[in-house]
C-alpha cells in the first residue's frame, strides 16, 4: 500500500503550484548563496543602507530624485526620441527597399550595408565628432542621431519581412480595386504586418534602451553613466550596479508585458 | 466584320502577348473583342494563359506587346487610364482575397471611399445592398476568418460589385472552394448575368458556362483556339484540342 501511495503524493506535487515555487526558491537562494559566498571571498562589506540617497533625497521638505534616477529619467527620454526616430527611418527605409524605384532600392541597400556592418560604438564617435559639428548639433542630438541610424536599419529589416509576410493577393485586390500604394499600404498591408511584426520589434525596441548605455561615451549622463560615477565616488560596487541592473530591468519587463498584450489585442481583430 | 462593327465593344485586346521571366510565354498574340453585358467563358487546360489574360485586363500584370483598351480607355502605362480602367473593372479571385483586417462590410466600403469618393454612410448603404444580394446581410460584422469559403467568394462578388464596375473579371472563382459551397457562388453569379454587366469568366463549370454565357472561349498554348456559342463549343467542338479537353472534363 505504501508503495502506491508515494507515487501519487509526488504526482500530486509534480502538478501543483508548489513545484515551481519551491524551484524559484532554491534558484534565489542559489543566486544569493553565490553572491555572498564570492563577496565573503573578496571581505566585500555590504552596504546597501548607503544606496537610497542616490535613487532619492529628501531635502527642503522635497523629495529629489538621486543621480541614479536622474540617469533613468535621461534614458527614458533618449529611448523615447530615439525610438520615434528610428521607427520612422525604419519604416521609410523598408518602403523604399520595397519599392519601384531603383534608386530608392539602391540607397537602402547600401544605408542597411553600412550601418549593419559598422559597431553602434564607431557610428556613435562618428556622429559626435564628425557629424555633431557639420550638422551643428550637440551632444543629446547626435547621440540621438547615431541610435535613430543604427536601431533604424534593424527596424527596417523587421518591416520588411513582416510586409512581404503577406500574401500577394491583399496587393492584388487592393489594386483591383483602385487604390492607391498609400492607400494599400495604410489601410490593407501595415495593420496586418503589425501583428506579425510586434515581436521582434519588441526585442529591437528593448535592444535600443539597452543600447542607449552607451551614449556615455560622449559623456552623456545616462542610467549606466551615473551608476559609474556613483560606484566610483562610493565604492558601493555591487550595491549600485545590481541596483542599476535592476532599474534597467524595472523599465524592459512593462514593456515587454505590453507588447504580448498589443499582439493578443491585435490577434482578436485580424 | 461589319455585324461586329455595328456592335458595341466594351473591351478591345490586340495582338496581346506576355512572358514571365524563365522565358515561358503565357498569352501569344491573343485577340478578341467583347461586347458590353456580354457574358464570356474562358476555359482551358491549365498554363493556357487563361489567369494570364485576365489579369493584363485590369493591369495586375503588364504586356509586353499589344494593346487593350477598356470603355474607350487604353491600358497603357499611364497612371490615370490605369486608375480608370480598375474602377471600370472589378476581379473576383480563386482565392477570395478579402481584406483579413477589415469587418465583411469594410471590405465592400473601402475601395468605395478611397477611390469612388463616396461618404462612409453612402459607402455601406451600397454596401450592405449588395451584401443582401449575395445572401450575407446578416454578417456585415464578421472577420474573414470567421466565414466559410462561399461566404468569403460571396464577400468578394459584393466588395467588386459596390465599386459599379462595367465590367467583372472572375478568375476560377469556385476552383478553390468546397463542393458544397460551390453552388451558392454560382448561384450569385447566375443572378449577375442577368444585369447589366459584362462578365469575363475563367471557369470550369460546363453547366455555369452553357447556361449562362453567350461566347466561350477555348484557350491553348496562349491564344484562342476555338471559340463560339456555348452549343456549338460543346456539342460540336471542331479542334481536337477542345474535344479532347471536353471529353477529359465530362468523363468526370
Amino acid at each position: 500500500m505504501a508503495a502506491s501511495a508515494r507515487p501519487t503524493i509526488w504526482a500530486r506535487f509534480v502538478r501543483s503550484p508548489w513545484r515551481d515555487i519551491l524551484q524559484f526558491v532554491l534558484l534565489v537562494a542559489l543566486v544569493v548563496w553565490l553572491v555572498t559566498q564570492s563577496s565573503a571571498r573578496l571581505g566585500y562589506n555590504w552596504q546597501w543602507y548607503r544606496v537610497p540617497r542616490y535613487l532619492w533625497q529628501v531635502r527642503e521638505g522635497g523629495v529629489q530624485s538621486g543621480a541614479l534616477l536622474e540617469g533613468l529619467g535621461f534614458t527614458l527620454r533618449i529611448s523615447l526620441v530615439s525610438l520615434i526616430c528610428s521607427l520612422a527611418l525604419g519604416l521609410l527605409v523598408a518602403l523604399l527597399r520595397l519599392s519601384d524605384s531603383f534608386m530608392g532600392r539602391l540607397l537602402s541597400r547600401a544605408y542597411l550595408e553600412v550601418i549593419r556592418n559598422t559597431p553602434l560604438v564607431v557610428q556613435m564617435y562618428l556622429a559626435y565628432f564628425v557629424a555633431g559639428p557639420i550638422l551643428g548639433i550637440g551632444r543629446f542630438a547626435s547621440a540621438v542621431l547615431a541610435l535613430s541610424l543604427f536601431e533604424g536599419s534593424y527596424m527596417s529589416e523587421i518591416f520588411r519581412a513582416g510586409i512581404t509576410s503577406l500574401h500577394r493577393g491583399q496587393w492584388e485586390a487592393a489594386y483591383s480595386l483602385g487604390l492607391s500604394t498609400v492607400d494599400t499600404y495604410r489601410d490593407v498591408i501595415l495593420p496586418q504586418a503589425l501583428r506579425r511584426l510586434l515581436p521582434p520589434l519588441t526585442g529591437e525596441i528593448i535592444s535600443l534602451i539597452k543600447n542607449t548605455s552607451l551614449v556615455s561615451l560622449v559623456s552623456l549622463a545616462d542610467l549606466s553613466m551615473q551608476a559609474r560615477v556613483v560606484a566610483a565616488d562610493t565604492f558601493l560596487t555591487f550595491e549600485v550596479w545590481f541596483t542599476t541592473a535592476l532599474l534597467y530591468l524595472a523599465i524592459m519587463i512593462p514593456l515587454a508585458l505590453l507588447a504580448r498584450w498589443l499582439e493578443r489585442h491585435y490577434t482578436l481583430l485580424t | 466584320m461589319a455585324e461586329q462593327e455595328r456592335r458595341d465593344p466594351i473591351i478591345t485586346i490586340d495582338s496581346v502577348s506576355k512572358s514571365f521571366a524563365g522565358g515561358i510565354e503565357a498569352v501569344r498574340g491573343f485577340s478578341a473583342t467583347v461586347e458590353r453585358q456580354e457574358v464570356v467563358v474562358i476555359m482551358g487546360p491549365s498554363g493556357s494563359g487563361k489567369s494570364t489574360l485576365l489579369r493584363c485586363l485590369n493591369g495586375l500584370e503588364h504586356v509586353d506587346s499589344g494593346s487593350i483598351t477598356v470603355d474607350g480607355i487604353p491600358l497603357d502605362d499611364d497612371r490615370h487610364h490605369r486608375l480608370e480602367i480598375r474602377k471600370e473593372v472589378g476581379m473576383v479571385f480563386q482565392s477570395f482575397n478579402l481584406f483579413h483586417n477589415m469587418t465583411v462590410l469594410d471590405n465592400c466600403v473601402v475601395g468605395q471611399m478611397k477611390v469612388r469618393q463616396r461618404s462612409r454612410a453612402e459607402a455601406e448603404e451600397k454596401a450592405r445592398y449588395y451584401l443582401d444580394k449575395v445572401g450575407l446581410l446578416a454578417y456585415v460584422d464578421a472577420r474573414p476568418r470567421q466565414i466559410s469559403g462561399g461566404q468569403k467568394q460571396r464577400v468578394a462578388i459584393a466588395r467588386a460589385l459596390a465599386m459599379d464596375p462595367e465590367v467583372l473579371l472572375f478568375d476560377e472563382p469556385t476552383s478553390a472552394l468546397d463542393p458544397e459551397t460551390v453552388g451558392e457562388v454560382l448561384e450569385v453569379m447566375r443572378d449577375l448575368a442577368g444585369e447589366q454587366i459584362t462578365m469575363l469568366v475563367v471557369t470550369h463549370e460546363m453547366a455555369f458556362a452553357r447556361d449562362v454565357s453567350q461566347r466561350v472561349f477555348f484557350m491553348h498554348d496562349g491564344v484562342i483556339h476555338e471559340e463560339g456559342s456555348p452549343e456549338s463549343i460543346f456539342e460540336r467542338p471542331e479542334k481536337q484540342e477542345t474535344q479532347e479537353f471536353l471529353s477529359r472534363f465530362l468523363a468526370r
